[in-house]
């Protein structure tokens, strides 16, 4: 069997704690995600699904419980550490993008890399790949505001695999795109997924693309309603 | 993360909002500016001023003047007290090793000279042989008065260049003629034994400048003071200040002391309210420097304000950023920014905002500066000092006024950053 990359036990997070108002958000998650699995994570609003994905993406920290993430255990790191950790373990890719403004499609690919501190040839070298990746090469120079919104999706994929990351957590990633460049954009996920091993977090509301997935996990009111694998191939590791 | 890349960031994001950027940098250029400026105006003053006073004796030349006691009981001067031919002469004897000129001025009325219709103004100086060393004059044609003249109380006469140019058609032309000046309700006949021209030093020229007449026309005569002395009446003149020239490697301070202490031993040591006091050339300077060193205090202080007031607007439109960029800043926390580069690069923002404007202002400054001294005549440079400290001070104010929005922006939470609409 594969190595786990998320590995969470009992996850709990909690708002305004030590006040009257103090609320449960999540109540006690375990998630395994096996690496190089294709994992979706659904529910409505208000499921919880936001607060965990803040956790999972190492953005937020959660209030109990056990999370490592590529074997690190993120609960006992500061906050530099856990900037490092979104930067080398984690790829995010946003429901509105979320490109910097005003920098090329290219130095948007960078980015990642920079804060990592890769050499500006090297970041442009693979910055390049990683467009060629996404079919993206020929708009490298352009700016956000020259691009549609399946492009700039594209982009922000290939941002982020800038540093090979351990995951790639995509947020709604076509929550904003028609079906046809959402399609599209869920076919690159596809294709990093099977031909790189990628593993990867898709957080949804929409049932037929979780269905695509491996692995549907259905969160409601902060509690994992289903956990279902769809592919076994790439699974294994659900409770 | 390194600087280049931030200091590309920075620019690419001033560039977004120039008009803003450059706004905001008023403050700054106006303030730097005008230190830059009032340090090199300075420099300019001063050399002039150095200039002038160094053609004029400089730190050769001494004064001693009739001044009240410290226990005076009179607060006004009656004829004795004043200084005596006979003290001068005394003095020249006693200290003639450290003199090389006595300096005086006995005298001075102004009268007016006929040519064709018109009356000229003149102003004539009654004066020894040796004051032509405290004058930025020099005799470009016959002699200046000398000792017999004075003696005598000769009718003679040194015109200026312009003078003799205007009256005679020429400066030989002008040396024998005889010069018809009316002055105290009289005409009294001179005769023109000099010319001399003045050496202006770029202050006088500056001066000169403002007066149109000066053109073809210049107003003092110089005439031996015994003359003037003889036309009001009187067998002998009385002062109250002469000056002396010390010889090279005379100490002027020293020299004026032992003068001093002589002459007041000597004539005032049973005067009740009077005694002689003496003022150097280098204390002159020195008095100078320091009424400017004032005046640019109080004007770097005014800068320094706008400085601040600069500072507060980049501290503002700083925070304008941070806050317009949130989510930009939530992106870049998301992809692994931590905090110090998210603070570094709106550090170095604010400080290539207060950079620029450092340098702007700088160039602005010796521009103003030396537009102000063309017109005095002298180009001197900035102090480099000045525009060192310029620099650096611009820099920390970059820092310091921008250390707090970025803060700011570095602390922002990543997951609010990013939701921020």
């Amino acid at each position: 069997m594969s190595k786990t990359i998320i590995d969470m036990k009992g996850i709990v997070k909690s708002f305004y704690i030590g006040t009257p108002n103090e609320l449960e958000i999540l109540h006690g998650l375990n998630i395994s995600v096996p690496e190089g699995q294709f994992v979706s994570i659904v529910g409505a609003s208000g499921s919880g699904k936001s607060t965990l994905m803040n956790i999972v993406g190492a953005l937020d920290r959660q209030t109990a419980g056990h999370y490592s993430l590529d074997g690190i255990d993120i609960t006992k790191i500061d906050d530099n550490e856990l900037s490092s950790i979104r930067n080398k373990k984690i790829g995010f890719v946003f429901q509105t993008f979320n490109l910097i403004a005003r920098t090329s499609a290219l130095k948007n690919v960078e980015l990642p890399m920079l804060y990592a501190g890769v050499s500006s040839r090297e970041r442009a070298r693979r910055a390049k790949e990683l467009l060629e990746l996404v079919e993206m090469s020929d708009r490298a120079g352009h700016m956000p505001n020259e691009l549609s919104g399946g492009q700039k999706q594209r982009v922000a994929i290939a941002r982020a695999m800038a540093n090979d990351p351990a995951i790639i957590l995509a947020d709604e990633p076509t929550g904003a795109l028609d079906s046809k460049t959402g399609r599209l954009v869920m076919d690159i996920f596809h294709k990093l997924h099977k031909e790189q091993g990628k593993t990867i977090v898709l957080i949804t509301h929409n049932p037929d693309l979780a269905e695509e997935t491996d692995r549907v996990i259905t969160l409601s009111d902060g509690s994992i309603v289903s956990d279902r694998i769809l592919n076994e191939q790439n699974g294994g590791a659900a409770e | 993360m390194n600087l280049f890349e931030n200091i590309k960031m920075a620019l690419a994001s001033l560039k977004s909002n120039k008009m803003r950027a450059i706004l905001t940098m008023l403050g700054i250029i106006i303030g730097i500016s005008s230190i830059i400026m009032i340090t090199t105006l300075g420099n300019i003053l001063r050399k002039s001023l150095t200039d002038t006073l160094n053609s004029q004796g400089g730190s050769k030349l001494v004064a001693f003047q009739i001044s009240m006691k410290p226990d005076y009981v009179r607060d006004y001067y009656m004829t004795e007290d004043l200084i005596t031919e006979e003290m001068i002469e005394n003095v020249s004897k006693r200290f003639a090793d450290d003199i090389q000129d006595i300096v005086i001025s006995g005298g001075y009325e102004s009268g007016k000279v006929k040519f064709n219709r018109e009356d000229l103004d003149v102003f004539i100086n009654g004066v020894n042989p040796g004051y032509i060393s405290r004058t930025s004059d020099e005799i470009i044609a016959g002699r200046y008065i000398n000792d017999k003249d004075l003696a005598k109380g000769a009718h003679v006469c040194v015109i200026g260049e312009k003078q003799a140019l205007k009256l005679y058609g020429g400066i030989k032309e002008a040396l024998g003629q005889r010069l018809s000046v009316k002055f105290l309700g009289q005409s009294y006949d001179f005769t023109v034994i000099g010319v001399f021209e003045t050496k202006m030093t770029a202050m006088m020229s500056a001066m000169n400048s403002l007066n149109t007449t000066a053109a073809d026309w210049s107003t003092d005569i110089y005439v031996p003071y015994r003359a003037l002395t003889k036309i009001y009446g009187r067998s002998e003149e009385t002062f109250f200040v002469y000056y002396a020239l010390v010889n090279d490697g005379v100490d002027p301070t020293d020299f004026c002391e032992r003068v001093r202490d002589y002459m007041n031993g000597r004539y005032y040591r049973d005067n009740d309210s009077i005694e002689i006091r003496y003022m150097t050339g280098e204390a002159e300077m020195a008095m100078m420097d320091q009424v400017m060193g004032i005046v640019s205090m109080v004007i770097s202080i005014i800068a320094g304000i706008s400085l601040i007031v600069g500072g507060i607007g980049v501290m503002n439109i700083m925070l304008v950023s941070v806050t317009e960029r949130t989510r930009e800043i939530g992106v870049r926390k998301a992809l692994g920014a931590p905090n110090s580069a998210i603070r570094s690069q709106f550090i170095i923002e604010s400080i290539i905002i207060c950079l620029i404007g450092g340098f702007i202002g700088i160039i602005g400054g010796i521009l103003l500066g030396n537009v102000a001294g063309i017109i005095v005549g002298t180009v001197a440079p900035p102090s480099a000092g000045a525009m060192v400290l310029a620099v650096s001070f611009s820099m920390a104010i970059g820092i310091f006024f921008g250390y707090y929005p970025a803060n700011r922006a570095a602390k922002l939470d990543p997951i609010e950053a990013l939701r921020y609409e």
